[in-house]
């Protein structure tokens, strides 16, 4: 409760230093784009930035939501940035449609007490367009040098993929039996033998769903329907089934995972067209309380030290480069091609295609 | 014999301004006033607690769009639920839980007679154990069935095929009989627990007379043990029934690969898995499953109207078993069978799993402590542990305390407005657990800023003790139900004062039931996800949430030492409590 009223009277206290600090962040961010503009030295940015760095500083707390739950690797990136700046983080964990309506709700409310939202592209499209609650991206020094296809129309700094691919487990399926690509999915020996994410609601089934049915086509999906695929929604756990030999087949599943289920009778396997995914990056939320330590947080997040511990869980970088020195596997599933990923905007097209393909 | 008329209700009330009335009324009479304040504040307080967050819900089913967001008022949300399909689910959803309601009521009054009434063999022990499960997080129990009982490689089919030779499974849990069964395997206890109390605190001298009678022993379990426990019965029937509509994790779990559909998996799927969540639809299928519910409600009252039910009277008491003679043995052989399918499969399951790395790789060399290990040394694992059990302790008393009060309001005064509360009482069984969390999340954050509740660990607290009144408030209406109005009159005639009357009458002899009511809720709040996931905030984590992250992060062994050591304190629990009530009756 303390936290609260303080969190409260904290917020109501630094409004008007936040309208400053806002006015204050536009006109730099302006000032950027001009220097940048006109070639000016590079220590009239740095100039910039440090400020900053200073305001941030002195917040000296960061409050994130984060849509990625129960994963280790978010605590351990919090304790690099405090590490880096002294800044504090409060880290709240829910899953995407629930955290979301608490931000919309806050927000609705006049509470304004998370500065920076951990989320997917497809979830900052409906912050952005159906909620309002995000601010625009500042410019920071390292959003400057992520690769291109990373730098994105909505207002996230993108930070990773969460590459999937496809597991077989290796008692029931023979070396050369193996699939290899999303093709070999549609296969009629593996008929019954495939246990799939549900693609009728959005989650990796749908991913899965949606980037196949726009690279391969609409037979092939429905070759796949016709498998007598069983359905789940529980990611973790069907991974397990799988391995317990339940099944055959378990996919999409999240690649970044194999180094959970080492010991265990699977493997994964990169499909060769590629694997879907979902580039998971970090917004600005409207009127944060720590803005500058927000602006903090997003340029870190893109920077070499968070960007490695990504590649070495196997997550793909934005940041070109990251993977040297990694172990083979890591490496092999961390620089996979990219295959394809949703597109928010034609959801509801695509849920009703895939119910109606797999009734 | 059937039912006692013998002192209906109104008689007592239209007696009372002269001679007696009960405790409670006597204590305020001549103070109408105090009586009238006390009402409204209890009115508000529940109104607060149920009416608020269920009123922005329902603003949410007929407004386009959540509150806080502009946009105009509709029918759409109900219009769009108003399809053949959702009857279709409807009608599905129904037959489910009343497939789950009916075999585990008869199994879990069987098990409380057993237990309460009969001389079986090691009752006590049996008591504490056959209600595990109840207390174990809902997705291990499914992960344990789905590795016991999946046709492929299952551990019973496994069995099954190694004994028979055939290649067919004798079970498959993903169908409509896992969906059931795994429902069961938590509805059996609850309604064990919530009803045995009830059976224990009846006066066996009924019964006695109707076996002096001729009455076979079946007759009499039919008209006499039965009929007295029409009440407890009744609230057992909807508590369950009503549960097994708006439970979604069997279904989820079971029912999806096998293509069942429930109402809850619906609105789930509205809100988590579309493109954006539906709050319009979701909402308006709740209120629309909401009004059928009530009806039910209603039909217990009239069911219960104008009659009397009391079994503990100022005669003596002798609360006494049944000698079955050698047929103990099998009740006894029936207790054990049930504790072996409920518990020993399941539970046994995750406790050897917990020693491995993997579930289900029993091999030596996957034998480790790690699990544990992680489990001890997790800082957020021990934060989460201390604010539940503070809102556990905090939680549970207050609902109790509030859910007496509201019972004996409606069952032992006719105050006006006493069935006002007690349907309030109601109302959050009747919402999915789910909306319900969004309600509270849409009541509690846009309360003026001034109001210090949201984002704090007391948005929790009331969101909990509103989730539990339904609850507290059934096991003390069946407590109440069973006390004679005599002894209140007694304990005043001999002169006590109203608080003495209270204590001594209304408390101490209802004191098993409110015990129960209190584990119950306690574990209730131990469980509870969807309104904790949208209350808690940073530093205020439930053990549920950290289950949920675990899960979430394929933990599965964790969450299950986690389970397991819930069930460790649910069983120090039950035996202190136990023990207690043994100690009370003896003194009777």
């Amino acid at each position: 409760m303390t936290t609260n009223t303080s969190m409260t009277s904290f917020i109501q206290k630094t409004s008007a230093i936040q309208k400053w600090s806002r006015r204050f962040f536009m006109a730099a961010a302006g000032s950027l784009a001009i220097s940048a503009a006109a070639g000016l030295p590079a220590f009239a940015q740095d100039a910039e930035w440090q400020k900053v760095v200073e305001a941030g500083k002195k917040e000296g707390k960061l409050i994130l939501y984060t849509a990625l739950v129960g994963q280790p690797s978010t605590k351990q990136i919090a304790a690099a940035f405090t590490k880096e700046y002294g800044i504090e983080v409060e880290i709240l964990e829910a899953r995407a449609s629930e955290i979301r309506e608490r931000v919309r709700v806050e927000q609705a409310a006049g509470r304004f007490a998370a500065d920076v939202m951990f989320t997917s592209e497809g979830q900052t499209m409906l912050y952005d367009k159906e909620d309002k609650s995000v601010d625009p991206l500042p410019a920071t020094p390292n959003s400057q040098k992520i690769g291109d296809k990373f730098k994105l129309k909505v207002p996230m700094a993108s930070v990773m993929t969460i590459p999937y691919g496809i597991m077989i487990n290796t008692g029931l399926v023979k070396p050369a039996d193996e699939p290899k690509s999303w093709k070999d999915i549609a296969d009629p020996k593996w008929q019954g033998k495939i246990l799939s994410d549900d693609p009728r609601a959005i989650g990796a089934g749908y991913l899965w769903f949606f980037s196949t049915y726009d690279k391969i086509g609409e037979d092939y999906v429905k070759k796949v329907a016709s498998q007598k695929l069983v359905f789940t929604r529980d990611q973790r756990e069907s991974q397990r089934r799988t391995a317990r030999g339940e099944y055959s087949i378990y996919m999409p599943v999240i690649m970044t995972d194999f180094s959970d289920l080492k010991g265990l009778p699977v493997k994964f396997i990169i499909p060769e067209e590629g694997v879907p995914y979902v580039l998971y990056g970090n917004v600005m939320l409207k009127k944060a309380p720590h803005p500058n330590a927000a602006k903090l947080y997003l340029d870190f997040m893109q920077g070499p030290v968070v960007q490695k511990i990504y590649a070495g869980l196997g997550y793909g970088p934005v940041l070109p480069g990251m993977t040297d020195g990694l172990p083979a596997d890591v490496k092999a599933i961390s620089e996979a091609k990219l295959y394809g990923t949703t597109d928010t905007t034609r959801q509801n097209e695509m849920l009703a295609k895939s119910k109606d393909i797999f009734k | 014999m059937t039912i006692i008329h013998n002192r209906p209700l109104d008689d007592i009330a239209e007696t009372a301004p002269t001679i007696a009335g009960n405790a409670f009324t006597r204590a305020f009479s001549g103070g109408s006033l105090w009586r009238l304040i006390g009402m409204l504040v209890l009115i508000l307080i529940l109104g607060f607690l149920t009416i608020y967050p269920l009123a922005m819900l329902l603003y949410g089913s007929l407004h386009s769009t959540p509150p806080g967001m502009a946009g105009e008022f509709n029918l759409n949300g109900y219009r769009s639920i108003m399809t053949t399909q959702n009857l279709i689910v409807l009608a599905n959803t129904i037959g489910i839980s009343l497939a789950k309601t009916i075999p585990s009521l008869t199994i879990a009054v069987f098990l409380a007679w057993i237990v309460a009434r009969t001389d079986t063999p090691f009752r006590g022990t049996l008591e504490v154990l056959i209600t595990l499960p109840f207390f174990i997080p809902p997705i291990l129990t499914a992960m344990a069935w789905g590795m016991l009982a999946n046709p492929q490689v299952g551990v019973i089919n496994m069995v099954w095929r190694w004994l028979t030779g055939g290649t067919d499974p004798l079970v498959n849990i993903y169908s409509y009989g896992g969906v059931i069964w795994h429902m069961c395997q938590y509805s059996i206890p609850f309604l064990f627990l919530f009803m045995v109390d009830a059976f224990r605190a009846m006066d066996p001298s009924l019964e006695e007379s109707s076996r002096m009678c001729g009455a076979s022993r079946w007759t009499t379990f039919r008209k006499i043990t039965l009929l007295l426990m029409l009440p407890v019965l009744t609230s057992s029937f909807m508590l369950s029934f009503i549960k097994g509509i708006e439970t979604f994790e069997s279904a989820l779990f079971f029912g999806l690969p096998a293509g069942i559909k429930v109402i809850t998996t619906d609105i789930y799927e509205s809100i988590n898995h579309r493109a954006t969540p539906d709050y319009q639809y979701a909402t308006s299928l709740s209120f629309a499953i909401m009004g059928l519910m009530f009806l039910l409600v209603i039909w217990q009252w009239w069911m219960l109207r104008g009659k009397s039910f009391q079994t503990v009277t100022g005669k003596g008491f002798r609360p006494s078993v049944m000698e079955l003679g050698p047929w103990r043995w099998v009740t006894f052989a029936f207790c054990v069978l049930f504790f072996f399918i409920t518990v020993v499969l399941p539970i046994g399951q995750l406790m050897l799993g917990s020693f491995f790395r993997f579930f289900g790789f029993y091999t030596y060399d996957m034998l480790t402590l790690e699990h544990y290990r992680a489990v001890f040394a997790n800082s957020e694992f021990w934060r989460a542990v201390r604010n539940t059990m503070v809102l556990g302790l905090l939680g549970a008393t207050a609902t109790m305390a509030l859910g007496a009060v509201v019972a004996y309001i409606s069952v032992r005064t006719r105050w006006r407005g006493r069935n006002l509360i007690d349907s309030m009482a109601w109302l959050p069984w009747m919402m999915p657990g789910m909306v319900l969390g969004v309600g509270f999340l849409w009541a509690f954050a846009m309360l003026p800023g001034p109001i210090p509740i949201y984002g704090t660990i007391w948005a929790l607290l009331l969101a909990y003790i509103a989730l539990g009144t339904p609850v507290s408030v059934r096991v003390m209406t069946g407590a109440y139900h069973q006390l004679s109005y005599d002894l209140e009159e007694c304990s005043r005639v001999h002169g006590a004062t109203w608080a003495q009357t209270m204590w001594r009458i209304m408390v101490a002899l209802a004191w098993p039931a409110f015990a129960v009511g209190w584990v119950l809720t306690f574990f209730g709040i131990m469980r509870e996800l969807s309104a904790s996931i949208l209350l808690y905030s940073v530093g205020s984590e439930t053990l549920a949430v950290v289950l949920m992250k675990l899960w979430a992060n394929g933990n599965a062994e964790q969450v299950s030492v986690i389970g397991l050591m819930m069930m460790l304190l649910v069983i120090v629990f039950r035996w202190v409590q136990l023990s207690f009530i043994k100690a009370r009756i003896s003194k009777l």
